[in-house]
């Protein structure tokens, strides 16, 4: 599904062109949960690869843009970890021509590692040109944790950090989702993406408080765009947050 | 054996053992022996296991320490006193730990003076609050009575050096003891209890209850059997129990603010009940007011003040959990020095902490079990041989009726039976790791151990295993498992033992059964105002208005476990009050009410005359005629109506639709909140299997209701269940709710797979950000039938609902010995009513997530058409199917008319002096009844009362009316 003009919804990613954003995959995520005495045994490391590898399947990118926090904790990491990392990145690689990883708040210390497979890193990542037909303006890349100078001629920008998340309620039931966003942000078109963190859902924006500085103003006229699951990638579109709220 | 103690012994046989300065100071403060004491004291002395069961007052705890002091006496004056613990004391309060330390460094102070010498007994109190300095005196010196928690005790128990202490205790005495069996703080002391006794092997157990029943099962549940007899088998541990439960006089009366409890409009009562409160207050010395929830508790003494600013000022005072330590402590001083007119309080004043004398106690609504209404009511009078005082004030119609037939149970001795969790896994993991931490154990000693305590006494061994390796680390890939694994477990030896550095630290710092329901914070502003359940946060949606402490406030938003509200005292709440706090009616006592009904039921369907119902009442019931006439009156309108009483032996399932057009089933069974939780959710998961679609319920202690969109048929559904394979049903019915949620965190933190206290920091943010969704479905992975699962399963099932006695009702349906009778009515009946009015409190999820979230794409999409007008364009969502989306738009249109159609049927039923014949009358009228069907009866009464109408009915209402027989 177009979430905009030549920004196609590929289940938790974006693709524009030949390129494809990803967000948010906080691996290592579980093993902070174990630092904080919670002990779940881990199996997203096992889930994030074959989702990733169903998305990679159906994009078939030659640029992949992960946008922010590939990792989530860059404090003292195990080396199983560290491994876990290295292997996320290797099968990106494997599949484009170009990987290319935008700062997170979390992504403190991601140089050694990006270093180790010749990777690039920046703070934000412009698409314009080549990928996009016609000329109607740049899209930026950024993570989202802080707001930034937006280019001259920027059509749209793409964020992530905030996990979006929507509960859908009927009654005393209540399922909640995880889901993009598309509003405006300073007159131009601004695209919140879903985490591709598996163990949780998000922050579910119709009941908590929003984290990016992107999002600090009336969302009610915001789009939802729900993904369903992992069993297939389909995408609902919901219409204006405030006939969900 | 457990055996009864009939006679008393002598008083010679008492002194005979007492040391004669012991005996000096006894008569130096008391008369003679209590009952308890001639009772208790010799068993005691010679080192016999016993419960003591007395009211409060009744000097129990004088019983069971008077042997010991004088063991303790006699030694040091003869110069034996050993430097060891002779005396375990455990109770399940701090506050009440320090009043029993107080209690004994008095009566050995005033021992010294009469024995004219130091004796160096030592005493000291081990808790939470006790400091590291405090902790290793007590290691280089250690108490001869040690006063702990149970909590305490199993840290105590896990710390290497402070265990040879406890190598030779005399005694361990359990205060009470009711109230620790019936929940998993019991079931955990249980295990620690053992623990202790396999340390000093000749430990005696004494244990001190309030009124319970049975008493058996808590003498079993204090003595636990031994189990290392290879050859007999297990054999129960020898008990004497000492029943001197009803000592005291009791004067109890069940007391309605108002003389009509229907008619009386809600302020009228609101302010009536305040009078008659203030009134007994004024006529008493001091009074203590029970509520049945915290929220209540600050709401009366609010009240109170505004009411009577003259009478109450510095002299009331509330007392409950939420209240910071302190501040608790306050109250307790300022009531033993007698500075309190009235406190009120909810839980935290039922236990035996010293608050002085009470002439008085008013219970504010139905105490909901004979077992806590007579702890409550004893705590007047707190003497032994005084007699107590006790009023329940009743609100409503179904209170007055059940706290009549409770006022009858207490007076005629009838007490509702505990309920001792079993087999609990998680608590077990918990001690399954202490006692790893002891030291090198065999599999074979650690099952034999664990089923001493009554509540494992039928654990299999294939569950102690898997508990084994759970904590060895068995669910988890060898190279992560040095993270998870806090013991060693060697399968060919059987072996087992501590693992990692760390085991010990983690064993301490997170033992412990209650589990952190951690408030959210709800702040308005920086303000904080007040702290809301986790659980009903989830229920929440931006927007919604609910009430707190009284006041309306409008929820905006949540981040991590605080909340943002803004007041908003113009719009009504739509979110009901949260009732989890709300205690479940006694299932005994339940059955008691429904005998009742059927008694006063059968009367009138004899055609009894009124005098004659009323006559049964007063004989039957101990109530006055203003209450045996409210009483009648209600059954009365109930059998007008509807032709059936419910009763214990008849379940009526009422049918109707409610405003929305929604199809609702009554189930009228008055077996108790916990059996009703079991059969509603059982009804609601066999309808939702045969008719794909999620049902609403509502549970009460009167019966329950579920609703739904499409037709129902409830009886059939209810026919479907049957006693043998309920565990399966509701096991499945369960499986995807919130409570099952909730508690599964709960059980989960128990068994130390979520840890509070981790790395030295006390995490709690971010552990509760973690939806226990999420960690629910991960531990599912590692087997559907994880124990920790099993173990959530097993306390929503038999801990929080009552699976047992829902079977039992099952079965006497199957035997034809319960009757069931269908009928459907247009607004529900008068027995309906309150149990309607309560609100939904679940929902039965039969779609999964992905088949729920297509159907409200669908229903956003419906709303998004009708908004704009115009059909979807088909180049969109071919998958519409547009002929549901535009019936469904239609419906939506509907519902202006029905608002106002449900308006007017509100109005209807608010009518104060129409009689019910003519209220469904009118009912039909809004729904269109045809003017020929409308009966003579009720337009002759419009006309001959069309004075009174017009001056008293809402003019809407009154012009349709009219208009429709054409009166206007």
């Amino acid at each position: 599904m177009d979430i905009s003009k030549n920004i196609k919804i590929v289940d938790l990613g974006l693709k524009i062109g030949k390129t494809l954003i990803l967000a948010d995959l906080h691996i290592g995520y579980e093993e902070a949960l174990n630092k904080q005495g919670l002990m779940v045994p881990r199996f997203q490391f096992k889930d994030l690869q074959e989702r990733l590898e169903k998305i990679l399947k159906k994009a078939n990118p030659d640029v992949i843009v992960v946008n922010g926090d590939i990792k989530h904790e860059f404090g003292r990491i195990s080396g199983q970890e560290w491994r876990e990392t290295l292997k996320i990145l290797d099968l990106l690689a494997r599949n484009s021509k170009r990987v290319i990883l935008v700062r997170g708040n979390h992504d403190k210390k991601l140089g050694p590692i990006a270093k180790k497979r010749d990777i690039e890193v920046v703070d934000e990542y412009e698409i314009g040109g080549d990928d996009i037909k016609g000329r109607e303006g740049k899209i930026l890349v950024v993570h989202g944790d802080k707001e930034t100078r937006l280019p001259k001629n920027t059509r749209t920008i793409i964020i992530g950090h905030e996990h979006p998340a929507v509960s859908i309620r009927e009654g005393q039931r209540t399922e909640t989702f995880k889901c993009f966003l598309k509003g405006k942000y300073r007159g131009k078109e601004l695209i919140v993406m879903p985490s591709c963190n598996l163990v949780t859902e998000g922050s579910d924006i119709t009941k908590e408080g929003v984290l990016s500085p992107f999002l600090k103003q009336r969302l009610d006229d915001f789009e939802v765009f729900v993904v369903e699951d992992a069993e297939s990638d389909k995408i609902y579109r919901f219409g204006k947050l405030k006939n969900i709220r | 054996m457990i055996i009864y103690k009939e006679k008393q012994d002598s008083e010679e046989k008492l002194l005979n053992i007492l040391n004669p300065t012991v005996r000096k100071w006894f008569f130096s403060r008391f008369k003679e022996f209590s009952l308890p004491q001639l009772f208790g004291v010799t068993e005691i002395h010679s080192r016999k296991n016993i419960l003591v069961s007395a009211p409060t007052g009744a000097t129990k705890t004088l019983t069971a320490f008077l042997s010991v002091l004088n063991e303790l006496v006699d030694s040091a004056e003869k110069g034996i006193l050993e430097n060891k613990i002779y005396c375990v004391y455990i109770s399940p309060l701090k506050a009440l730990n320090n009043d029993i330390e107080k209690n004994l460094v008095e009566p050995l102070k005033q021992i010294e003076d009469i024995a004219g010498k130091k004796l160096g007994i030592r005493v000291a109190v081990r808790t939470g609050d006790t400091t590291t300095t405090e902790k290793s005196a007590m290691l280089r010196n250690p108490p001869h009575i040690l006063i702990t928690t149970p909590e305490s005790l199993a840290i105590i128990l896990a710390s290497i050096k402070f265990v040879d202490h406890l190598k030779a205790v005399d005694w361990v005495i359990i205060d009470e003891i009711h109230a620790l069996a019936e929940n998993k703080r019991g079931v955990h002391l249980s295990l620690s209890v053992e623990r202790l006794q396999r340390l000093s092997r000749y430990t005696a157990r004494v244990g001190l209850s309030a009124t319970i029943a049975p008493l058996e099962e808590i003498a079993k549940f204090l003595v636990g059997s031994e189990t290392r007899d290879k050859d007999r088998g297990d054999k129960e541990r020898d008990c004497i129990i000492v029943d001197v439960q009803f000592l005291k006089k009791m004067d109890l009366k069940v007391l309605s603010p108002v003389p009509n409890l229907i008619e009386t409009e809600h302020n009228i009562m609101h302010n009536e009940m305040y009078v008659l409160m203030d009134r007994l207050i004024q006529e008493h010395k001091t009074t203590l007011i029970f509520t049945n929830t915290r929220s209540a508790t600050e709401r009366v003494v609010h009240h109170l003040k505004e009411k009577f600013p003259k009478n109450y000022t510095e002299n009331i005072g509330a007392h409950h959990g939420s209240l910071s330590k302190e501040l608790r402590f306050e109250i307790e001083e300022k009531l033993r020095k007698g500075e309190l007119k009235v406190v009120v309080s909810s839980t935290s004043l039922e236990l035996g902490i010293d608050i002085g004398y009470i002439d008085l106690v008013i219970l504010l609504g139905s105490p909901k079990s004979v077992a806590r209404a007579l702890q409550r009511i004893g705590r007047s009078g707190h003497r032994l041989h005084e007699t107590t005082k006790g009023r329940i004030i009743v609100l409503d119609r179904d209170d007055l009726v059940e706290c009549s037939v409770l006022l009858k149970a207490a007076i005629e001795k009838k007490i509702d039976k505990i309920h001792i969790p079993k087999n609990s896994l998680d608590v077990l993991a918990q001690h399954v790791h202490g006692i790893a931490l002891e030291g090198q154990i065999h599999f074979d000693e650690m099952f034999d151990i664990v089923r001493g305590s009554y509540c494992y006494e039928n654990l299999k061994r294939s569950e102690l295993k898997e508990i084994v390796e759970y904590l060895a680390g068995k669910f988890i890939s060898l190279e992560d498992r040095n993270i998870y694994a806090k013991i060693w477990y060697d399968e060919k030896t059987g072996m087992m033992g501590k693992r990692g550095r760390l085991s010990r630290v983690i064993h301490m710092t997170n033992i412990g059964t209650i589990p952190d329901e951690t408030g959210v914070k709800v702040k308005l502003g920086d303000r904080i105002i007040g702290v809301i359940e986790e659980a009903f946060l989830e229920r929440l949606s931006r927007g919604d208005i609910f009430v707190l402490g009284g006041e309306v406030y409008e929820f905006l938003h949540a981040r991590g476990m605080s909340i943002q509200v803004r007041a908003s005292p113009q719009r009504p709440p739509n979110v009901p009050s949260w009732f989890s706090e709300m205690l479940p009616l006694s299932f005994d006592l339940a059955l008691e009410i429904g005998r009742f009904r059927r008694l006063l039921g059968e009367k009138i369907e004899a055609g009894k005359t009124k005098d004659a119902a009323i006559e049964f009442i007063l004989s039957y019931l101990y109530v006055d005629q203003n209450g045996a006439n409210s009483i009648y009156e209600y059954f009365r309108e109930q059998f007008d109506y509807v032709a059936e009483i419910p009763e214990d032996k008849k379940i009526l399932i009422e049918n109707y639709r409610d405003e929305g057009g929604r199809n609702n089933a009554v189930f009228h069974t008055l077996y108790g909140r916990r059996v009703n939780d079991c059969l509603s959710r059982a009804v609601a998961f066999a309808i939702g299997r045969t008719q794909h679609k999620d049902v609403e319920l509502g549970i009460s202690d009167n019966g329950f209701y579920v609703a739904s969109a499409s037709k129902i048929n409830a009886l059939a559904a209810f026919r479907l269940l049957k006693a043998k394979d309920f565990d399966k049903v509701l096991s499945n019915a369960i499986e995807k709710t919130e409570i099952l949620k909730r508690r599964f965190r709960h059980c989960a933190t128990r068994a130390l797979m979520i840890l509070r206290s981790y790395g030295g920091r006390t995490k709690n943010v971010g552990r509760q950000q973690v939806s226990s969704m999420i960690l629910m479905n991960t531990v599912k992975r590692i087997n559907p039938d994880f124990f920790i699962i099993k173990e959530a399963k097993r306390e929503v099932l038999e801990d929080l609902m009552d699976i047992e006695n829902a079977k039992r009702i099952l079965t006497r349906v199957e035997n034809e010995d319960i009757a069931i009778k269908e009928i459907v009515t247009v607004i529900p009946s008068p027995f309906a009513f309150s149990l309607v009015l309560q609100g939904k409190v679940d929902v039965m999820r039969i779609e999964d997530k992905v088949e729920f979230l297509r159907r409200m794409h669908k229903n956003v999409l419906a709303k998004i058409s009708l908004k704009q007008g115009k059909k979807l364009s088909a180049k969109e969502e071919k998958e519409i199917d547009y002929e549901e989306v535009w019936k469904n738009a239609e419906e939506r249109k509907l519902t202006k008319e029905e608002e106002e159609k449900k308006e007017l049927k509100i109005m209807v039923w608010n009518l104060k002096r129409a009689p019910l014949f003519a209220k469904q009358e009118i009912i039909d009228i809004i729904d269109g009844k045809k003017e020929t069907d409308i009966s003579e009866e009720f337009i002759s009464a419009l006309r001959k009362y069309r004075k009174e109408i017009e001056k008293t009915w809402p003019k809407e209402l009154r012009k349709l009316v009219f208009d429709r027989v054409r009166l206007s």
